[in-house]
């Protein structure tokens, strides 16, 4: 039967069919559960796995005196579950009430408590008020949870140097920025198996890492010299100078620890986001500036530690200085300050002399003021442990040409930090000491143990020590008869410089813009702070530095000096508790200099006779005497000579000292002075050749590269 | 009693793949809807009933011989189409579509019914045909024979019930002898004309008489995470059931212990979606198990189609196979995303009560055709 084959060939056909179906479906089955499975099973797992973080408490920031600065502390956040939202069927209801709570449209809540999420926040950081009144109406799926919130107890109060910390307490500026990996913390997780739906799966798997909570700082600022600081910016700010910008740095110049640093603009950290951002940055490490004369500072040093100076030397300035085809003018100009020794050029800040100084450097050695310049820290970061250091602008070596040595001999045509010129000063009141500005002391856990402290490195001998004393009783001139007579502080020996730039614009200087500042550090026998003061733009005349700048750093300093505990040297000390004076060793040597070493020491140096080298000093070296006794000096005009002790002392430094007494330096070898012939303090006559063997002495590198 | 010398020519495998079916599918519902409504064991409890009345119907559908059915041929079908358009006309709606018509306490769906009820009248249509489906002329009233339900019945819109009954047809028509090559033509040309449609769609914006829905499950079943909401949307319903498979592995997570199905994570895990959790609780070995146990009902099935000389049976078991086949392929393929997302139950296993009439009634008629193949009782 033709029909009966057909139909059973279709049977045989349609069981191919259907077999084939369910064959293809067993494969498949196949390839998800036997091949995929691991993959699929962690997916499943993974849905199911919730993360729900327990934020690290964020650790706080003291000053010095261990007062606070920033502290976290715990503001409730209002969170939406939508699924339970949804399930209540009020969602309106909900949003209507929550919006008049918290003062948001209601449309907005009502999208937030209806997002396709687990969890999400309706509002973050409420006010308490707001909070309770929430939790009182117990809300279907709405939940009032306790977040970290940083709070900062002084307000405005060294917020630049301080930063903030955003609504997640991850550090977003300043301190808080560059010490976020100590104060973060960890942050710890709870691991927990949820539904659908999000709700937790009771007797599930759940692991705990508990939260690590973040280290504390102890900085080095101290809140009442920064207080006195922002006084005197806010005052300043509100005087008719009213400037553009201000900024004010006090560092401790014997460790590098930064006491205070403040600046304006500035703004609130507990509500950043009111100000621009612009008034977030640290302008005291950040901004650059070209320095003016404040720069002669280093311009001196140099020339003074070359032995290419000496304090009474005279130059002459008529007002201006020819620089190859060009002239620099004097501040005084068209009027010159005249015939004048190097002393009076400091006290006169006059350009001529400082110009004269870089060039000679530049004869000396080409590069050698470069190189004094780059070892007082400029052209490189302090390394500050702050974020957003400059490193400033200084002309390419090779491109260096007279005229450009001649104005950065006067502080122009170079751009530095505040924290650049402030550590680079603090090295003279430092003995030549150059330390690492910071503003960390110690890091400390939650129980207050110490975790580490910080440790600003070796300092670096940039000028001999006797140079930098010399140096400071120039600057002492500055301020007790000088331009910078304003920073004079009865009672104290305060050195100081003032500086007056013209700040560069498009094209040239402009002649209406002024950068007005004063750079010191007080007692100068024995430097307790540095403090820099830079006024940018002030509005009006006088602008200068001298005017402007150094009534600043006088009252600033006054109120810091006392409140250190610093006596006036004026002062008679408190009986039983005499502060006596080691007399130095200053026979033989020229009478300026011993005159400086004196006074460098806390004595009154009082010459006596018209010759040119101390033949006789009492008290002798090694007694003690009360601070600012007088010490007598005799230099009697003679024939003779008497060799001074070079030990210790550079090439130019002992060629310096004997050429002042008319001896003639044979020297041999390099580096400094181990051996003389003849030996200190014989008797020899005028141009006798004194035999020094240098050697390289590791332990006291003179001068970085 | 006639009957009783029947008795010898029950196929036991038949009956105990079909009962096995059944535990099975029980089993698997306890677990699957135990989170589903308050009373964990309430959907259980419905199956059950279903499945009683089911066994009642199936019994009664036993003792008429089914010879006669195609007597009734006629009336039966008149009775269908009423039904459909009574449906559209007074149904209940329930997402999107109307296709329920409420009788007492209980929810009835009269495409269930209507898909045996064209097996039926087909059978008869097209057993007085044999030998005449050489010519496409010749099956243009077959075409309008069943497109009639068809359409009503994709007017609801039910695509996917429209789809299995242009299946059964095909599968019918190739039982009766149709021309197989004209019958390719046909089937082929369905295919190729329904993607183009779709291609052009997306590329040309070719409007199409399918709702928004529709169409996005097809996108996602080419990429479920292409639903717009990274796989959150449209595609999450496959996502879901490709997790819950293949979390299963080899042997299962264990008997009501599928977290994707117990924790909620795919929705209608109770009816259409019921596979993924055979698969999830009981794995490869599980899940291979349950279409084995298809596999020999249909081969019992088409052994007893083999048996029978008369055509009218033959097409009727030759149409069940079919439908069940269809059923199997597209509701298995789409828990394992090689089918797109269509609300086909799966046979005897999902929960629903028309649903598992039907398919009683189908398993019905089967035996009856089974225990009447002999000749010789005349």
């Amino acid at each position: 039967m033709a029909t009966n084959l057909l139909v059973r060939r279709r049977m045989v056909a349609l069981f191919f069919l259907f077999s084939t179906c369910l064959l293809l479906l067993t494969g498949r089955l196949g390839w998800l559960q036997l091949v995929c499975g691991h993959r699929l099973e962690a997916q499943a797992l993974e849905e199911r796995l919730r993360d729900v973080v327990i934020p690290a408490k964020r650790g706080k920031i003291y000053d010095r005196q261990l007062r606070e600065l920033a502290v976290s502390v715990s503001a409730p956040s209002v969170v939406a579950f939508p699924p339970e939202v949804r399930l209540s069927g009020k969602e309106k209801e909900i949003a209507a009430k929550l919006a008049a709570i918290l003062q948001m449209p209601e449309e907005e809540v009502y999208g937030r408590i209806t997002k396709n999420a687990l969890y999400y926040y309706v509002r973050r950081k409420v006010e308490f008020a707001q909070a309770e009144e929430i939790a009182k109406l117990r809300l279907p799926g709405i939940e009032i949870i306790e977040e970290n919130q940083r709070y900062y107890p002084n307000g405005p109060l060294a917020a630049n140097v301080l930063g903030f910390a955003g609504i997640d307490n991850q550090g977003l500026e300043g301190i808080e920025h560059y010490y976020d990996g100590e104060l973060h913390g960890q942050d710890g997780a709870l691991r927990v198996e949820a539904d659908a739906v999000g709700r937790e799966i009771p007797q599930a798997a759940h692991t705990y890492t508990p939260p690590r909570d973040g280290y504390s700082l102890v900085l080095s600022l101290d809140s009442t010299i920064q207080y006195l600081a922002e006084r005197e910016l806010d005052a300043l700010m509100q005087s008719p100078t009213a400037p553009a910008k201000a900024a004010i740095i006090v560092m401790d110049p014997r460790n590098g620890e930064i006491l205070a640093m403040a600046s304006r603009p500035s703004f609130d950290p507990n509500r950043y986001g009111a100000y621009p951002q612009s008034s977030w940055r640290n302008p005291n490490v950040s901004d650059t500036y070209e320095p003016g004369s404040t720069f002669k500072v280093i311009t001196a040093a140099a020339a003074l530690e070359e032995g290419l100076v000496r304090e009474e030397e005279r130059f002459y300035d008529p007002g201006f200085i020819k620089v190859g085809a060009q002239n620099i003018k004097c501040w005084r100009f068209p009027r010159g300050h005249g015939s004048q020794t190097f002393v009076e050029g400091v006290k006169n800040s006059c350009n001529p002399v400082f110009v004269s100084l870089g060039l000679r450097l530049e004869e000396k050695k080409p590069g050698r003021f470069y190189d004094y310049i780059y070892a007082f820290g400029f052209g490189a970061k302090t390394g500050i442990d702050t974020g957003g250091e400059a490193v400033g602008q200084l002309i390419p070596r090779e491109k260096l040409k007279d005229i450009y040595v001649g104005s950065i001999a006067i502080g122009q045509s170079i751009a530095v930090t505040p924290i650049q010129l402030v550590t680079a000063v603090g090295a003279v009141a430092n003995g030549g000491l150059l330390v690492r500005p910071h503003l960390l002391l110690e890091v400390r856990d939650q129980k207050g143990g110490l975790v580490r402290r910080y440790d600003p490195g070796p300092p670096r001998q940039v000028i001999a020590a006797g140079t930098a004393a010399r140096l400071g009783l120039l600057l002492e001139q500055v301020v007790k008869d000088g331009t910078g007579r304003n920073a004079y502080l009865p009672g104290y020996r305060v050195a100081g410089k003032t500086g007056t730039a013209q700040k560069p614009g498009p094209g040239g200087y402009q002649p209406d813009k002024h950068v007005a500042s004063f750079v010191g550090y007080a007692p100068v026998n024995d430097p307790r702070v540095v403090a820099l003061v830079i006024v940018d733009e002030p509005k009006g005349y006088p602008y200068f530095g001298g005017t402007v700048a150094a009534p600043i750093f006088r009252s600033l300093v006054e109120a810091v000096l006392r409140y250190l505990g610093v006596p006036p040297a004026e002062k008679v000390p408190e009986p039983g508790e005499p502060q006596p004076v080691t007399v130095p060793q200053v026979l033989a040597l020229p009478v300026g200099e011993a005159a400086a070493v004196v006074r460098a020491a806390g004595l009154e140096p009082q010459i006596a006779g018209g010759g040119v080298q101390v033949r006789e000093q009492t008290p002798r070296a090694g007694a003690s005497l009360p601070q600012g006794s007088r010490v007598l000096l005799e230099a009697p005009a003679a024939g003779s000579t008497l060799v001074p002790d070079l030990t210790g002392l550079s090439h130019s430094q002992a060629l310096n000292r004997l050429s002042a007494l008319g001896l003639v330096l044979e020297a041999e070898g390099s580096g400094e002075v181990v051996e003389q012939h003849p030996v200190p303090f014989t008797e020899v006559a005028r141009g006798q050749v004194v035999r020094a063997i240098f050697k390289e002495v590791p332990a006291q590198p003179t001068l970085a590269p | 009693m006639w009957w009783r010398k029947q008795w010898r020519n029950l196929d036991l495998p038949f009956l105990l793949a079909a009962a096995a079916i059944l535990a099975m599918s029980l089993l698997v519902l306890s677990s699957a809807s135990a989170n589903v409504a308050e009373d964990s064991l309430f959907y259980v409890k419905r199956q059950l009933l279903w499945i009683g009345c089911g066994t009642v119907l199936a019994l009664g559908v036993v003792t008429v011989d089914y010879r006669r059915l195609g007597k009734l041929a006629p009336w039966l079908y008149a009775a269908t189409l009423l039904m459909l358009l009574a449906v559209l006309a007074v149904g209940s709606e329930a997402r999107g579509a109307q296709r329920w018509i409420g009788l007492g306490p209980f929810l009835f769906q009269p495409s269930e019914f209507a898909k045996i009820l064209v097996v039926i009248t087909l059978s008869d249509f097209l057993a007085r045909r044999q030998g005449q489906l050489k010519r496409l002329r010749d099956l243009v009233p077959v075409f309008v024979y069943v497109g009639l339900p068809m359409l009503l019945i994709m007017r609801q819109p039910d695509l996917g019930t429209s789809l299995v009954l242009a299946a059964t047809s095909l599968g019918m028509l190739f039982m009766a002898g149709a021309n197989v090559r004209l019958l390719l033509w046909l089937s082929g040309g369905t295919v190729a004309a329904a993607c183009g449609a779709l291609l052009a769609h997306f590329h040309l914006g070719l409007p199409l008489p399918l709702e928004d829905y529709q169409i996005m499950r097809l996108v996602v079943f080419l990429d479920p995470y292409a639903d717009g909401q990274g796989g959150r949307g449209a595609g999450y319903h496959i996502i879901q059931s490709l997790v819950a498979i293949g979390a299963g592995g080899p042997f299962g997570q264990g008997y009501r212990r599928g977290s994707q199905v117990q924790l909620n994570f795919l929705p209608e895990h109770h009816t259409d979606f019921i596979f993924s959790v055979v698969g999830e609780e009981f794995g490869f070995v599980g899940a291979a198990f349950l279409l084995g146990l298809y596999f020999l009902l249909l081969y019992r099935a088409l052994l007893i189609a083999a048996e029978t000389d008369n055509p009218f049976g033959r097409l009727i078991i030759a149409g069940i196979i079919s439908m069940f086949a269809f059923h199997l392929l597209v509701n298995v393929g789409m828990t394992m995303g090689i089918m797109p997302i269509t609300g086909i139950p799966l046979p005897l296993f999902s929960y629903g009560g028309s649903s598992m009439l039907m398919n009683m009634l189908a398993l019905g008629l089967i035996v009856n055709i089974n225990l009447r193949h002999r000749r010789l009782l005349f």
